[in-house]
């Protein structure tokens, strides 16, 4: 039989009694909390971007966006370290998107699950743990040292494409998964071979998605300091600030946010790290709605949905 | 096929890295007869004598992961349980785009707003003469990391069944005992690896911290004191180093001893997914 | 229609009782002016063909629509004298009154014995030795102390399906609620475990209400005291299980047990 421990009084009532206010109050208390660190989060981030927008404006003359940096002087301006930037930016998206869209169309529509297929999945998770001052010091060995190359543009995309293929590998397999099997299985059944499945329905479907990723990509891309500084360099050419060279020194913004904060000695650090923190933060916010805009576009034109 | 070969790049370019760091990192050991042990252990950093001990940029790194996982886990934690279960989609609408921003700020900016907002509030508040230290480089890593705490976290409980919470429910917990009680332990390998890899990008985080954390070669004296971290001190030591010296390779393998932390991380990741029963 | 419930088996007392009760899904109305009086220590049977509401009338009767934004309640759901939707009542003192077994089973990922407890501990019984008197009490009505007392401590997740059903009965009963309410709670079991269930079902009634839905005229008809026809979100008939299975009064009702629908 039962033990003869008597079981707690049986409840009574439908009211909140003491022990049930407790809880209750409890799990108030905790609400409260929850709530305001999660807005917490929201003021910190405007307070943020309001701070940058404020102390940035009135740096942003023409000539500070156009200009070109000064060593030692103040007045110095941005624009070829912009122009380095995207031209990085776009050089590295070449390569990467490529070689990670391919590899994400491998894996997810041909490859059998076993080894290659593990060890791929397995150097990607890899990779993409790798600090980016670890993969710069990687294009140093590779570029600088081995090819002999010295500092250089192309050294920094090439770079920055190993740093940034897992992420796009990322973003490829989840937009092949989105798209649900009965549209490879309808192409099939009308005679489609595989890879005119896959170019025809499955791509345009997650085309969408797909762009969506490669912009949030190609924002942090823009905005990546460590793996360039040993790459592509802490100068910009000396008469050419807008070289198309791919093998020409090329400083990004970034790097010269950065540089001119910690070994530059021109007298107005502040305005100049003013600015391009704003002009970085005006390009996230671009890179981060386009993705979001561009994407949508892209999924009603070849889908004809919305998303 | 061409595809095979694009995804067989992936491996190629790992391995590459790997062998790269390895061949160029043991160099400190076998090329400079620099012992192992002194590396790891010595607190004295004194290239130009010959002893690049690292015990103290190490330490650095330690330090301020430790600080930012104790503060930015927990609150992380806790806003990835509040989207997942207390949020409202209104509130939800504007968190997640706000978090989303958060990861795309670029660290170089996070170390600017640091250098420019925290650095003079800790100089002024504090002990500290310069603001430069481990405070600073941990509060900034704390916020950081947050993201990813928050994102993994909230993945974590959404993909707990229904049935959980409404089996908890229908014996009368209050929703924080059901969060508390059945969802955060069901969830809780998910929320391992959340802050594992929140660990993984405090540990590689390199300019956001090396603007505010003082960049000396020593042991803080105390939280707000100036210090470094194993990424800080090879970006600031390296532009200025001769090839083939001692000093460089030293360097090197500090960024070797990156890369296998990093390395030892992913595996402690896979081993918490593959506890989950 | 006429809301008068039929005269019932006996003349024991009513424990749960609705009254003119509408449950709304937005603008939807799922439940139409259903009054329902349940027996205490009887079970009442939920019957109807699938989509009919059944379910939707049970999650009345603990607030569990409380959980589902945009679900609304109207009438009221007495529990011995009192409105469980009055306004100072509490979903939670109601929920430790009136328990819940769900279609499949949904043991939380701990051990046997957590589970069991969770009820009490989450109610604020601490005392070690009175937790393991309820887990034993608890799990010998719900049949299943015999083939666990050795592995408390052991995942509730290494149960089979049917003593996974068992064990969230003996959850539910740990708290001492005078009504169970159970939604199919063999329909996801194979027929040697439901039969477990069922007998259980009989000997729960020593001590507690029970209402169940079954998709199972069968189940019904072996297990139940009173049975409730339901369909298109009214309750079409009520009344002894014998009656309605042998001498339905409405044609509705005949239909569906002669199977010409549902």
């Amino acid at each position: 039989m039962s033990a003869t421990t008597a079981e707690p009084a049986p409840v009574r009532g439908v009211a909140a009694t003491g022990g049930v206010r407790v809880r209750k109050t409890a799990d108030a208390i905790a609400t409260v909390v929850l709530w305001a660190m999660a807005s917490s989060i929201i003021v910190m981030l405007a307070a943020f971007i309001i701070y940058i927008g404020y102390l940035g404006w009135s740096a942003l003359t023409p000539s500070f966006i156009f200009g070109v940096p000064k060593e030692t002087t103040a007045g110095g301006g941005i624009g070829p370290e912009i122009y380095n930037s995207f031209y990085i930016l776009i050089l590295t998206l070449l390569f990467t998107t490529p070689i990670a869209v391919a590899a994400g169309v491998f894996l997810q529509e041909y490859a059998r699950p076993g080894g290659f297929r593990s060890i791929v999945q397995f150097s990607a998770e890899s990779l993409a743990t790798v600090p980016s001052v670890v993969m710069g010091l990687f294009g140093l060995l590779v570029f600088v040292y081995t090819f002999h190359w010295k500092y250089t543009a192309l050294g920094g995309a090439l770079t920055l494409t190993v740093l940034n293929l897992p992420a796009l590998l990322r973003v490829t397999q989840e937009a092949l998964s989105s798209v649900p099997d009965s549209l490879r299985e309808a192409s099939m059944a009308l005679g489609g071979t595989k890879w005119q499945t896959i170019t025809r329905v499955v791509l345009p479907s997650a085309i969408g998605r797909l762009t969506t990723g490669i912009v949030l990509i190609a924002g942090r891309i823009f905005g990546e300091t460590a793996a360039l500084i040993f790459t592509a360099g802490l100068s910009v050419t000396a008469n050419k600030p807008y070289d198309l060279n791919p093998f020409h020194t090329a400083e990004t913004l970034a790097v010269h946010l950065w540089y001119t904060h910690s070994e530059s000695v021109v007298p107005d650090v502040d305005r100049i790290g003013n600015g391009s923190a704003l002009v970085l933060l005006i390009m996230v916010l671009a890179f981060n709605v386009g993705a979001r805009l561009i994407g949508r576009a892209l999924t009603k034109r070849f889908t004809g949905r919305s998303s | 096929m061409g595809l095979r070969f694009a995804a067989g790049f992936v491996i190629i370019a790992m391995a590459a890295l790997l062998i790269y760091l390895a061949f160029e990192g043991t160099k400190t050991f076998y090329v400079d007869r620099f012992p192992l042990w002194s590396f790891l252990f010595s607190p004295e950093f004194s290239p130009d004598a010959n002893h690049p001990g690292a015990a103290v940029f190490i330490v650095g790194t330690i330090a301020v992961t430790v600080f930012a996982i104790a503060v930015g886990g927990p609150f992380g934690v806790a806003v990835g349980i509040f989207l997942a279960e207390i949020a409202p989609y209104r509130m939800t609408q504007i968190l997640k785009p706000a978090i989303e921003l958060m990861v795309g700020i670029p660290s170089v900016v996070y170390g600017w707003l640091g250098l420019t907002l925290l650095v003079p509030l800790i100089r002024t508040h504090t002990s500290s003469p310069s603001g430069f230290g481990l405070a600073a480089a941990g509060v900034v890593l704390s916020i950081m990391i947050l993201p990813t705490v928050i994102t993994l976290s909230e993945d974590a409980i959404r993909s707990l069944p229904y049935s959980l919470k409404e089996g908890s429910l229908a014996l009368g917990a209050t929703r924080w005992q059901t969060i508390i009680r059945v969802l955060v332990p069901s969830a809780s390998s998910g929320i391992a690896v959340a802050l594992i890899l929140g660990i993984a990008r405090a540990v590689g985080e390199t300019l956001a911290i090396q603007m505010v954390i003082g960049n000396s070669t020593q042991f803080p004296k105390g939280v707000f004191g100036p210090t470094a971290a194993l990424p800080t001190e090879i970006v600031t030591d390296m532009p200025g180093t001769t090839a083939g010296s001692l000093l460089e390779h030293a360097l090197f393998s500090m960024a070797f001893l990156l890369l296998l932390i990093a390395m030892l991380l992913i595996v402690l990741v896979r081993f918490s997914l593959r506890r989950r029963a | 229609m006429d809301t008068q419930p039929a005269e019932t088996s006996t003349t024991a007392a009513v424990k749960i009782e609705t009254k003119d009760m509408n449950v709304f899904y937005g603008s939807f109305l799922a439940i139409k002016h259903a009054s329902l009086k349940m027996k205490a220590q009887h079970v009442t049977a939920l019957i109807g063909p699938s989509g009919c509401g059944k379910s939707t009338f049970l999650r009345a009767l603990n607030r569990m629509h409380d959980l589902t934004p945009g679900a609304q309640v109207e009438g009221c759901v007495m529990l011995d004298d009192q409105d469980i939707y009055g306004a100072d009542a509490d979903p939670v003192v109601i929920r430790h009154r009136i328990g819940m077994v769900f279609q499949r089973p949904n043991p939380f990922p701990k051990t046997i014995y957590e589970n069991v407890v969770y009820g009490p501990r989450i109610h604020g019984e601490r005392d070690r030795r009175a937790l393991d008197a309820i887990a034993e009490r608890a799990l010998r009505q719900a049949a299943l102390w015999d083939e666990v007392k050795d592995r408390l401590q052991r995942s509730a997740l290494d149960l089979s399906g049917g003593q996974q059903q068992r064990l969230c009965i003996a959850r539910a009963v740990a708290l001492n609620p005078e009504v169970i309410l159970m939604d199919e709670p063999a329909s996801a079991l194979d027929p040697i475990a439901t039969s477990k269930i069922e007998d259980l079902i009989g000997q729960l009634t020593d001590e507690y209400t029970v209402v169940i839905v079954t998709h199972s005229m069968q189940q019904a008809a072996r297990i139940s005291d009173d049975t409730a026809f339901f369909h298109l979100g009214e309750i079409v008939e009520v009344g002894p299980t014998n009656q309605i299975f042998t001498h339905p009064k409405e044609k509705r009702t005949e239909d569906y047990i002669t199977g010409r629908f549902g």
